[in-house]
């Protein structure tokens, strides 16, 4: 359903960040991006939802479509309020100094004639912890239940496509395990989900499929059970390659990486 | 008998004592309530000010020129074209609402997701821009402006408040409450309370950011519109009234740039200050010290309190 064609894009005029990417999102799939530091995930995520301009980056090749139609140049909030895509930013977007109540009422803005007291009952099922800080201010709450009430405050916007971007920053493995099973939770009541990304052993256990960014490429794309047994995968982003003959292959290891690219 | 007369005389002395206290307290109470009444006017100005930083990270050097502008649109409807008050100030603060709505799209929004201070600076040139436009039309003189609002003065016995400032400060109050429970009550507010905190947060959950930010400085040219009605109606109108948007600095500053309740403050504690130092300080012979002490108060208060008396703290994750 939504399908990113060749799609390059330069902050600032001069700094390349995607040359070429081209990737698909099928419906009710749960896809997982991964690759390291400055691959380019999050600003595919951003040119995807329609905030590049902010960020004073721009389209230079290629085309967005979300069923069919061209997306490209339509900005966030028509992306969300008629194409149905919520993008949660990276370091958990919450409004720090608004309530965590006030904080969902504000995701609901855009919707009119909502039901937003229904909508926040079933955010809250979602995440029961959220409940019980509805008067605190999120600036106070820890990071776990920031990540929470960020993807809390996405489904108030009634996503069809939800793009998350590295939900795991920061937080502790065993929360990390918690969130990911809602994430799953939340892609089998039927929205489809693109998930950026560091944590990949994590992330390709609840995905579908996987693509494998570097230096603003697709390097690798398969079955997420693929990817994780993948060698170079294992090697670079499961940290989990033969440790023992690893001291003598790291000359090669540069080697192998650039055939990639 | 000069013991008896040195009781005498001691009574008298009490009497004498008794009537400069009564004097002296009458003195502050007058110099407290004028001060309180234009303060509230200030602190409408501080609003102003805080929400339009609030939401942009600009601080709009132009509040005066916005003042003067909605005075004088105020002006043509209600002296030019004789409306009734209560047509000519909606029309008038619509006017101005529009007119800040025209600059905002003019001058902010391109300058959206780039640095605060190039917007800031902007408003600087804003400020020379739109005083040479008025003075282009409207001219350097003074217009004469009188409102006929209905007399409330209150005169108990040696107080007296005249009925421009009390209305005035009615007005500001009323206002800047209007303003509170728009941010605070609505959906609107809600939303422009989350675009305040960051741009690119809203937008990502669904927030027009440009559309809010043109609501909050429609707002706010309206609300600056109320102050600079009510000031002229102290006086005349003309383009140098700009000047008192100069006050509206030290309220903030004072209050603390992103604190509602601080503008409230601020603007009070300038307000009162200009007034003791009137009845106080300037009798001694400094004459126009009233000017310039809020600025010597800001300097104080800054110096302790670089955020201000009531500057957010920032939350800190620890």
């Amino acid at each position: 359903m939504l399908a990113v064609e060749n799609l390059r894009v330069v902050y600032h005029d001069v700094i390349s960040v995607l040359n070429g990417i081209s990737i698909s999102l099928e419906k009710g799939e749960l896809l997982v991006i991964i690759g390291a530091n400055g691959a380019g995930k999050t600003t595919l995520l951003r040119t995807v939802a329609g905030m590049i301009d902010f960020y004073d980056g721009e389209i230079i090749e290629g085309d967005i479509t979300l069923d069919g139609l061209s997306i490209k140049g339509v900005d966030t909030v028509g992306i969300m309020k008629h194409h149905g895509l919520t993008y949660v930013m990276e370091d958990r977007p919450v409004f720090w100094y608004l309530t965590i109540d006030e904080n969902l009422r504000a995701a609901a803005f855009s919707g009119r004639g909502r039901n937003v007291k229904a909508d926040m009952e079933k955010a809250y099922q979602y995440f029961p912890p959220l409940r019980g800080l509805a008067k605190k201010k999120a600036g106070y709450a820890s990071g776990g239940e920031q990540q929470m009430l960020a993807i809390a405050m996405a489904l108030m916007t009634q996503p069809g496509i939800l793009l998350l971007d590295e939900p795991s920053l920061g937080l502790a493995p065993l929360i990390t395990e918690g969130l990911f099973a809602i994430i799953k939770r939340l892609n089998e009541s039927g929205i489809s989900v693109m998930l950026v990304e560091q944590n990949a052993s994590a992330a390709l256990e609840i995905g579908s499929r996987g693509y494998v960014m570097e230096l603003g490429r697709i390097v690798l794309e398969g079955k997420a059970s693929e990817l994780a047994a993948n060698k170079d995968v294992r090697e670079f982003y499961l940290g989990s390659g033969e440790k023992a003959r690893r001291s003598y292959r790291d000359a090669k290891r540069y080697k192998r990486r650039k055939r990639w690219l | 008998m000069p013991e008896v007369q040195a009781d005498s005389e001691g009574a008298v002395s009490t009497l004498n004592l008794k009537q400069s206290c009564g004097q002296l307290m009458t003195d502050l109470l007058q110099a407290l309530g004028s001060g309180i009444l234009v303060g509230l006017v200030y602190s409408l100005l501080g609003l102003c000010i805080v929400i339009v930083y609030k939401a942009s990270e600009a601080f709009n050097f132009a509040v005066g020129e916005f003042m003067v502008t909605g005075s004088f649109l105020f002006y043509i409807f209600f002296f030019d074209l004789q409306f009734p008050f209560l047509i000519a100030l909606p029309l008038g603060l619509a006017a101005a609402a529009a007119a800040g709505a025209v600059i905002e799209t003019l001058t902010i929004r391109p300058l959206i997701g780039r640095s605060p201070i190039a917007m800031t600076i902007i408003t600087l040139g804003l400020a020379f821009f739109i005083r040479a436009c008025l003075q282009l039309i409207f001219g350097s003189h003074s217009y004469s402006f009188f409102l006929e609002l209905p007399d409330i003065s209150i005169d108990a016995g040696e107080l007296l408040f005249l009925s421009d400032p009390l209305w005035a400060g009615i007005m500001a109050l009323l206002t800047f409450f209007i303003v509170m429970f728009f941010l605070f009550r609505t959906k609107w507010g809600l939303a422009i309370r989350a675009t305040s905190e960051n741009q690119a947060k809203a937008m990502a959950f669904g927030i027009n950011a440009k559309m809010i930010l043109l609501v909050v400085w429609a707002a706010s040219s309206a609300c600056i519109a109320v102050a600079g009605i009510m000031i002229s109606n102290f006086g005349a109108l003309s383009t140098m009234s700009s000047i008192v948007g100069l006050r509206a600095i030290p309220v903030v500053l004072i209050g603390g740039m992103d604190s509602i309740g601080g503008a409230l403050a601020g603007g009070i504690i300038v307000g009162i200050c200009e007034s003791l130092v009137g009845t106080y300080i300037e009798p001694l012979g400094f004459t126009g010290f009233k000017e310039v002490a809020p600025y010597i108060l800001l300097l104080i208060v800054v110096l302790i309190r670089p955020y201000g008396l009531f500057g957010t703290v920032r939350i800190e994750r620890v």
